[in-house]
């Protein structure tokens, strides 16, 4: 496809076209919530402008486009869009969409304030969307700001729950405290390196870094600033309260969009500088801290998983530990192991968001939120049950769905080639194929109360029309990208490439 | 060339799935035709495939006809999709699909009064089948371990079938759903061994194909042995648990909560099979190393003793030949290893003695057993029990199926010309090579080995007739007294199949299986004079051995449960001694899992969940609820919860840095 439909548009703002048309929106729900009469006008005005620029994004990611915005202070870094920039704004706005598509018909999101929520929905969007466009340690922190403080309110906006206003405010406060030590750890790096310029930063790495003591605890805050966001564990006490607390599609916005923000961050500031210094002791340190992390991570996730007798808290540990095996590549350090994980990523969009999706559906049919609720759901909601328990099976990484193919490409990148120096992590592979066989086990669970227990009633169940459509897209998405990986493996590889510059 | 339709094979069934799945409901019997359609015709093909491979030029050759796409990248990896005819995939896929046939026609009688769910278990069964023929002519172990997990999956949806609405009411119900849920979390223990050592695979061979693998099997094994045996252990831990092995074969006693064509299904067409026939499929790798083959020869005889002393004292039908079912899997593997064994010695004709021994038994086994599942059937069908003590006297009532039977336990109990005789013998025989052959240790487990699988050989003949007599002589009880007689048509003609098999299986032997089943060494092809082996068995004292004993064992079941000369109590102290006990226990293995998984699984998880939600959150929590009186919501932002998140997040940075400290101390400083 030529990228010169969009360039014809935006010209020199060809690279920032999508948080553009992101914008736009921000700025002008209030005023159509205003004068719309209906709710549901904002609603397809919303869905509209998603659609739009998910439609963008695609030609251009199709077109195989590259370019940077430099400004007029000729900041070359600051807008850089790559295949990898596109490929991760596919993930977002395909996560934005999905989730403007059900909000309307949950009867978790509010009405009243519909222009505002959409307001925040975007606004956090636009942050992704800006942090995976620009390589600075300052400009990605404005960014993941953005997203953040707007998904603060987001959670706060379920406000007839008690459990939304106590998530928000820790989610608030702990957000706070690490966006604190991510400053700190950017203003130690800034002070050791006189720079805050990832490029440049990344040469300084190649040259031998200035691996002093201060360098090093700037680096560890910001890697604990970051893992806040992804949920890594110890950093991880937030998820769980967070995401049982918010509406349900938020939960799935937060649990898809926002955490694969923060492992964009990590690929852009800590795989794009240690690359270059993989066989210096700084980058050779870094590697076995993102070990131990990923492995901690993966098995805190999936053991405290076993216990939850809440849906949403068990979803919330599953999504721990898939962020700790998604770490894999921050390990592996190759353009395999990141295509994997940038695939792994994408994967989960639809398994993880097809599950938050199914439960937000259920919610609204006054199913409740604790797995025993689920039942016998298997004879009331059969589509729904045979869907969970698709995703649920592709999360725990069963063949031939998404899930297993990705956890493939992770694990074998993992493991390496023969006589090949990744061949050190096979280890680290072992571990994650113990994990998803452990958490297996929790998804099993929800698999025989839907299947194989009895419910108390049988009574079939009515689920709101766009969930269902949302749901049958995210279940045929787990089947395709599990047989064909193709579809979307391709842009993840050009994506890492981009990466490692190659 | 026909072979070229090969992935018609799974195909098939797999759109007879789909088909049963969206239109079943409104076709006869609820798709019962066309599941029965899909399997024939996955059966035409594979005699097709197989008629064609086997009279063509790459038969004589020695080589397989394989053929593959490319499926995905990823770094130097290339996997690919496609199919591997070689003599092992027709003869597994001839009767896989054969049986599997007979099992769905023998559905059209056995399901019969199910109404509506029958529409679910024939697609069900479709789709195990579907598995079961991919993973068999899979060209590569991805492949392979993709249809393994799908029969995985449809084995815990079968054995559940029952688990909404048993017709024995709400125990029964929950047995189904307990026993589903353990035959997949077990089963599921061994598949990520096998996940493991077939990334351990990919990581020394570079590729998962078999023709790469098999060619380049030497050179791996030279360059690092150690990694190879870890690789291949882990792979073995996948067939111990979709095998039933020891110490994971406590899941499948309990599968037989599903209905009895599943049990057919998964004990003699498929799911078990499968992990005999990737040790066999990977013999050329598994020959790399002797002491992994060793290992492997221990599981199998092992097994086979336990399961056979399982059940010599069940009462329930299904359940002895269950056990009876995990013993004659132990016998397969055992000559698997000992031939492994001995051909990584460098005796090749024995190792390929063992080999056949066990591929042998395997086809033989899959036809008596099918026959001895479905036979049980009919019994069940026609008595509405499983308890063999509630039965008796049936032979009167249903001549077919009792004489069926009883070739079946004649085979199973290995009587001359009936199937078992040949292919038993032939393990026995290949575990006593491997003791002469063998070296100082492994001579030693051999010996053991060989006595264990002796005393199998009795006791299998003692319990399958002990089944057979209890069922249909003596008196007839309780619910013997209302059986209305024999099973219809369609129930009795696949018995009548089956039967025959049976009985002239274990002639296949004479006419050319053995060269069907051919093994390389280097450029030489090794393969056994089929003819020249069934007459050695009859020079071989050890064969009278084993037949004495096991006519023994028929006797004494004989005056035990029909003359009544020996009463069984006076063994047992009447149900008090311990032997009988711990058999009755199954030698305490389930308990032993509860504790394991339940107590110990489970309460890990509690732990760590305790001391992440509430040593952390609690203690302050509980605290200050006291303090204040009440625990809102609101009170609870206030009283610590978020300071505990905040000093976790610190810790965590403090405890990044002393790793990182140590880390860099670790490689030498800055």
């Amino acid at each position: 496809m030529d990228s010169e439909i969009i360039t014809n548009i935006f010209g020199d703002l060809t690279p920032v076209a999508t948080i553009i048309i992101l914008a736009i929106g921000v700025l002008s729900f209030p005023a159509v919530q205003m004068f719309g009469k209906k709710h549901v006008v904002t609603w397809i005005y919303a869905l509209v402008i998603a659609l739009v620029a998910l439609a963008v994004d695609i030609i251009l990611l199709m077109s195989d486009y590259a370019g940077y915005y430099a400004g007029e202070d000729d900041m070359a870094n600051w807008i850089v869009c790559n295949p990898y920039t596109l490929y991760m704004q596919l993930l977002f706005l395909t996560v934005l969409t999905i989730t403007v598509f059900v909000c309307h018909s949950s009867i978790e999101t509010t009405k009243n304030h519909s222009g505002a929520f959409y307001s925040l929905l975007f606004g956090a969007t636009t942050g992704m969307l800006f942090v995976v466009t620009t390589y600075d340690l300052l400009t990605i922190f404005v960014g993941v700001e953005l997203t953040s403080i707007s998904s603060y309110a987001m959670v706060a906006l379920k406000r007839k729950d008690g459990r939304a206003s106590e998530a928000a405010v820790k989610y608030a406060i702990v957000g706070g405290m690490s966006t604190a030590l991510t400053l700190y750890g950017i203003s130690m790096v800034y002070g050791t390196t006189g720079t805050t310029d990832l490029i440049l930063l990344q040469a300084i790495m190649f040259d031998g870094p200035p691996f002093t003591w201060l360098f090093a605890i700037g680096m560890i805050c910001m890697i604990a600033g970051y893992g806040f966001k992804i949920a890594m564990v110890p950093f991880h006490m937030w998820a769980p309260d967070v995401y049982e607390g918010a509406a349900t599609p938020v939960s799935m916005f937060l649990a898809t969009a926002s955490k694969k923000m923060g492992l964009g961050v990590f690929i852009q500031v800590f795989l794009f500088m240690f690359i270059m210094a993989k066989t210096q002791v700084c980058g050779e340190a870094f590697q076995y801290v993102f070990a131990i992390l990923a492995a901690v991570t993966m098995t805190v996730g999936n053991i405290v998983a076993i216990a939850q007798t809440n849906i949403k808290r068990m979803l919330a540990y599953s999504s721990i530990a898939q962020a700790g095996y998604i770490l894999i590549m921050m390990v592996v350090m190759t353009p395999e192991a990141e295509a994997a994980g940038l695939f792994h990523m994408f994967t989960h969009v639809f398994m993880k968001g097809g599950a938050f999706l199914i439960v937000g559906a259920l919610i609204c049919a006054g199913i409740g939120e604790k797995i025993s609720d689920y039942k016998g759901l298997a004879k009331r909601a059969p589509l729904i049950a045979f869907a969970m328990m698709l995703f649920l099976f592709s999360l725990a990484g069963i063949p031939p769905l998404a899930g297993f193919t990705s956890k493939f490409f992770l694990f074998a990148s993992a493991v390496g080639g023969p006589g090949d120096a990744s061949a050190e992590w096979v280890w680290l592979a072992l571990v994650a194929i113990l994990n998803s066989a452990i958490s297996l086990y929790y998804y099993a669970r929800v698999v025989k109360a839907m299947y194989i227990e009895k419910g108390a009633s049988t009574e079939k169940i009515k689920i709101p029309k766009p969930f269902l459509v949302a749901i049958l897209v995210c279940v045929v998405f787990v089947i395709v990208l599990g047989v064909y990986p193709d579809l979307i493996f391709g842009y993840a590889e050009a994506a890492a490439n981009a990466t490692f510059g190659i | 060339m026909i072979a070229e339709y090969t992935w018609l094979i799974p195909f098939i069934p797999m759109m007879c799935f789909l088909i049963i799945g969206i239109i079943g409901k409104k076709t006869p019997e609820k798709g019962g035709y066309i599941a029965i359609a899909g399997a024939l015709s996955a059966f035409i093909i594979s005699a097709a495939v197989s008629y064609e491979y086997l009279t063509g030029d790459a038969f004589d050759a020695g080589e397989a006809i394989t053929s593959e796409i490319e499926w995905f990248q990823i770094g130097t990896y290339t996997m690919h999709l496609g199919y591997y005819v070689d003599g092992l995939t027709c003869a597994m896929m001839l009767f896989s699909s054969f049986i599997s046939t007979l099992i769905f026609i023998y559905s059209l009688g056995y399901m019969h009064d199910q109404g509506e769910r029958k529409n679910r278990y024939y697609a069900e069964v479709s789709l195990f089948l579907t598995g079961m023929l991919g993973l068999i002519v899979s060209s590569n172990f991805l492949e392979l371990f993709i249809f393994w997990e799908v029969m995985g999956l449809c084995s815990y949806l079968l054995i559940g079938f029952w688990s909404f609405r048993h017709h024995d009411g709400d125990a029964a119900s929950a047995n189904a759903a307990s026993a589903a849920k353990k035959a997949f979390l077990v089963t599921r223990m061994g598949d990520v061994c096998l996940m493991g050592g077939l990334f351990i695979l990919l990581n020394q061979f570079g590729s998962l194909d078999y023709t790469t693998m098999f060619a380049t099997a030497e050179l791996v094994a030279e360059a690092d042995p150690d990694m190879l045996t870890l690789g291949l252990l882990l792979m073995f831990g996948g067939v111990i648990g979709k095998s039933a092995q020891f110490p994971l074969h406590d899941w499948l006693p309990d599968a037989m909560a599903g209905p009895t064509t599943v049990s057919s299904l998964i004990h003699a067409a498929t799911m078990v099979k499968a992990g005999v026939y990737l040790v066999a499929r990977a013999f050329p790798i598994y020959v790399m190393d002797g002491n992994v083959m060793l290992f492997v020869g221990i599981i199998g005889g092992v097994t086979a003793f336990i399961a056979a002393t399982m059940a010599l004292n069940n009462m329930n039908i299904k359940k002895v030949l269950a056990y009876s079912t995990i013993s004659q899997l132990g016998y397969m593997i055992l000559a698997l290893g000992a031939g492994g064994y001995l051909w990584s010695l460098g005796y090749y004709e024995l190792g390929a003695l063992g080999f056949f021994a066990g591929c042998f038994h395997m086809i033989n086994h899959a036809f008596f057993k099918a026959l001895l599942f479905m036979g049980s059937g009919s019994v069940i069908h026609g008595t509405g029990t499983e308890d063999m003590r509630l039965m008796g006297g049936l032979f009167k009532k249903m001549k077919i199926t009792a004489t069926t039977m009883l070739f079946g336990c004649l085979a199973i109990a290995g009587i001359p010309i009936f199937s078992g005789f040949w292919s038993k013998d032939l393990v026995i025989d290949a575990a006593m090579a491997a003791f002469e052959h063998g070296t100082a240790d492994g001579a030693t487990w051999f010996i053991i080995l060989w006595v264990l699988a002796v005393i199998t050989a009795f006791m299998t003949a003692f319990y399958m007739f002990r089944m057979w007599f209890m069922t249909f002589m003596g008196e007839p009880r309780e619910n013997a007294q209302h059986c209305h007689g024999e099973s219809p048509k369609t129930m009795t003609m696949p018995l009548v199949i089956l039967a025959i098999f049976a009985l002239i299986s274990g002639l296949f032997m004479f006419v050319g299986l053995a060269d069907m089943l051919p093994l390389h060494e280097g450029m030489e092809l090794v393969t056994l004079d089929g003819m020249e082996e069934g007459i050695e068995l009859f020079k071989n004292p050890y064969t009278y051995l084993t037949l004495i004993l096991a006519i023994v064992g028929i006797v004494i079941a004989y005056l035990m449960y029909v003359k009544k000369t020996i009463n069984p109590g006076k063994f047992n102290k009447f149900g008090e001694s311990w032997l009988y006990k711990a058999l009755t226990k199954r030698w305490w293995f389930p308990d032993l899992y509860n504790q394991i998984s339940w107590k110990l699984g489970y309460g890990v998880a509690k732990g760590v969940n305790y001391i992440d939600r509430q040593i952390v959150d609690g203690t302050v929590n509980g605290l200050s609820s006291a303090v204040v009186g009440g625990g809102d919501a609101i009170s609870k932002v206030q009283t610590g919860h978020v300071q505990d998140y905040s000093s976790i997040v610190l810790l965590g940075v403090a405890v990044l840095s002393v790793v990182v400290l140590l880390i860099v101390a670790q490689l030498g400083g800055l």
